[in-house]
This record gives structure tokens, sequence and C-alpha cells, in this order.
């Protein structure tokens, strides 16, 4: 009779540590693009004898990083690699939630829709409150 | 070139320490970047963000990998860190700089005083300073079912409710102060929710990157976050950080968590003067 449900225990176990391995890889994957991002553009800064503390900073304008990258700029390097830092974690949670979503767990997948909305109300309260 | 090299620097010393000590950088970057290089709080706990949600990134795949990290107890938790954090980011803005340098002093004082008890308890032969409690005990409005699937080997996640009001606080005090809020969130997971320390640790660090993230957002986007600072900085925090997780084994942390207990308290008096003005 405890068969069946041993077999489903352990099925759920190895269905979760594909899971955390599969989000792992995600983690993995967005740190070193965005650490190399970053340091390309250190070294473009030290490079282009940029000051990292003259007081003013380049603006955020997503519409001008492909410009900037291919110009050489540091400023779009640094841009798209904070940007992929901070997007990284969100990756993991889309991740996470399309696996809940494949394994039938919607409470779970629920949660992790909840963060995301969190996240989203982030970027509107900031942009209607930013000067 | 010189002061790109210096923030590198420090950022790899703060890195390199904090992985040592097993603290998140922010709460040596912070300082670091005020009183080493003059930046203002607020700036300075924005770039703070940045390291600690990309060493966070790094740190939490591998927590995943050996299954140490519980993804489904971190989820629910986030929800509300992450809450707390976009209130925090929200809230760092209105307040000023003196008192978020005071609360700052509040936090490095709390830290200290922790990592001494630690201290003391790793020399009466690695005891723990406090005793989980028991992690099955009854949580009636929560269902069994919901919380044994938060729950991992051996273990269920108790007082639901108590860790929920918690992360909260730990989302502001992270967003406020540019820190990964581990020092509200293992004692909150361990002690009061009975869940077992590594695990505690691990889950903290995996939710860091999601807390950070909501509120770096508002700082980034209400022009907080300096990128020509944030790169040498997260570079060398990085750096840091993957050279101290290789060469903890090999050194004493004895001295050296006494030592870091003596420049937090010099550091805590420094952030309380600038806050009394």
């Amino acid at each position: 009779m405890t068969a069946p449900a041993t077999v489903g225990a352990g099925s759920r176990a190895a269905r979760a540590a594909r899971m955390d391995r599969r989000i792992a890889r995600v983690l993995r994957v967005g740190t070193l693009v965005s650490v190399g991002l970053l340091a390309i553009g250190v070294a473009m800064m030290a490079v282009t004898g940029r000051s990292p503390l003259d007081g003013t900073w380049p603006a955020l304008d997503p519409a001008r990083i492909p410009a900037d990258l291919l110009a050489l700029r540091p400023e779009g390097f640094l841009w798209l690699g904070l940007l992929t830092t901070l997007s990284t974690p969100l990756l993991r949670v889309v991740a996470a939630v399309v696996g809940f979503l494949g394994a039938g767990e919607r409470r779970m997948a629920g949660l992790g829709t909840a963060v995301l909305i969190v996240i989203a109300l982030a970027v509107i309260v900031a942009r209607r409150t930013a000067t | 070139m010189t002061v790109l090299l210096l923030l590198a620097a420090g950022g790899f010393g703060a890195g390199i320490f904090g992985s040592l000590l097993g603290l998140g950088g922010g709460i040596l970057i912070v300082p670091l970047l005020t009183f080493g290089f003059g930046l203002p709080f607020r700036e300075a706990v924005g770039v703070s963000l940045v390291c600690v949600i990309m060493t966070s990134s790094a740190a939490a795949g591998v927590y995943l990998e050996r299954h140490l990290a519980n993804l489904r107890l971190g989820m629910l938790l986030e929800v509300f860190t992450a809450s707390g954090a976009l209130v925090g980011g929200l809230v760092a803005f209105l307040l000023p700089e003196r008192v978020l340098a005071g609360l700052f002093a509040i936090l490095l004082a709390c830290t200290g005083f922790t990592m001494a008890r630690r201290g003391a308890a790793a020399a009466r032969n690695g005891a723990g300073p406090v005793e989980p409690v028991e992690g099955s005990a009854d949580d009636p409005e929560v269902s069994g079912a919901f919380r044994a699937a938060l729950g991992g080997p051996g273990y269920r996640p108790a007082r639901l409710g108590v860790g929920i009001g918690g992360s909260v606080f730990a989302g502001l005090v992270s967003a406020l102060l540019g820190v990964g809020g581990g020092i509200v969130k293992v004692p909150l997971m361990h002690v009061v929710m009975g869940v077992p320390l590594k695990v505690a640790t691990a889950t903290s660090n995996l939710m860091i990157g999601v807390t950070g993230a909501a509120s770096a957002i508002v700082y980034l986007l209400r022009g907080g976050i300096d990128p020509l600072v944030v790169g040498p900085t997260a570079a060398g925090v990085f750096a840091g950080a993957m050279v101290g997780s290789r060469v903890a084994q090999r050194i004493d942390l004895r001295l050296l968590r006494l030592l870091f207990v003596a420049v937090m308290g010099l550091t805590a008096i420094q952030m309380a003067l600038r806050a009394l003005g």
C-alpha cells in the first residue's frame, strides 16, 4: 500500500531537484554575464581615463545602450551589466513559476507571480514618484 | 585611475571579509563608500544593493545545486520581503540622511554584538547561541498540507504569521540600509520558525536577490545609482567573495572575528556621530 506513495514522493523530490538545478543554472549564467559586462565597463573606464567619482553620471536610457555598446563606451557596458544584475533574481522567479506550473503546483506558481507583481509595482511606483 | 583601483580594491576587501565572516557585503560597502570615498549615504546604499544582489545570485546558485536552500519557503517569504523593500525604497528618499546613518549605526552595533556572541558560542564547542522552536508546532491558520509543502527533510516551518511579519521588516531594513537583511531573516527562520540553521542561511541568501531588486529598482529609477561607482565596486566585491569562499577553510577566523567586531564598533560610533551631526 505504501509503494505508490513512496514512488510519488520520490518523483516529487526528483522533480524538485531538477528544478533547483535549472534555477541554479539561471543564477550562475546571469551572474557571469553581469560580472563580465561590468568588468568590460571597468576596463573601458580605465582605458578612457574616466573617473568614477567626478560627481556626474550618465542617466539610464535603455534606448541608448546598443549605441553605447557599439561605440565601446563604458556606460553602455556598465548599465547593461547593472540591469542584468537586477534581472537575474527575477529570471530565477520566472523559471520557478514555469517549473511549478509544469508540476501542477498552482499555489507555488501563484506565489511566484505575486513576487513578480510586487516588482512590477516597484517599477510603476518608482517611475511615478521620480522627480 | 587611482580612484577606480581604490574602489575595486575596497570592494575586493569587503567581498573577502564578508565571505569569510558569513556577512553580506552591504554592511561593509556602505561605510566604505560613505567614509572612504565621501559618497552621500543614499548613493552608497544604491551601490551596495547592486553588490549584494550580485553576490547573493552567485551564492544562491551554489546553495540550490546542493539542495540547501528551500525554494518554496523562500518564495513565500520573499513576497513579503519584496513588499517591505518596495516601501523601504520609497521611505529612504523621504528620510533625512542623518536618520539613515543613525539606523545604520544601530545595525552595525547589532551585527557586532551578534558576531561577538557567535564567537563566544563557537568557543564553547560550537554550541549555537539559541535553540530553535519545535519546527512542527501547531499553526492552526495554515493548512497542514501547505505547511508540509514548505518544509524539508525533518522539519516543517512553524509560526508562518510571525515569519511573514518579520519578512516585511527584513525587506524594510534591506532597502533603507543597503544590506541583505540576513541579520533579521536567519534568526527569524531558524529561531522563530524552526528551520535548520544551514537551510535558513541558504534560503535567506536566495531571497536577497529579489528583495534587493525590489528596492534597487526604486533607487535606480529615482536616479540613486551611479553605474560608474557600481562597476569597480561590484566587480571587486564579486572577486573578493570568490577568493574568500575558497580560503575560508584555511583561515583561523577567531582573530579575524575579534578584529572585525572592533572595526564594526568604531564604524558604528562614526555613523552615530554623523547621525548626531
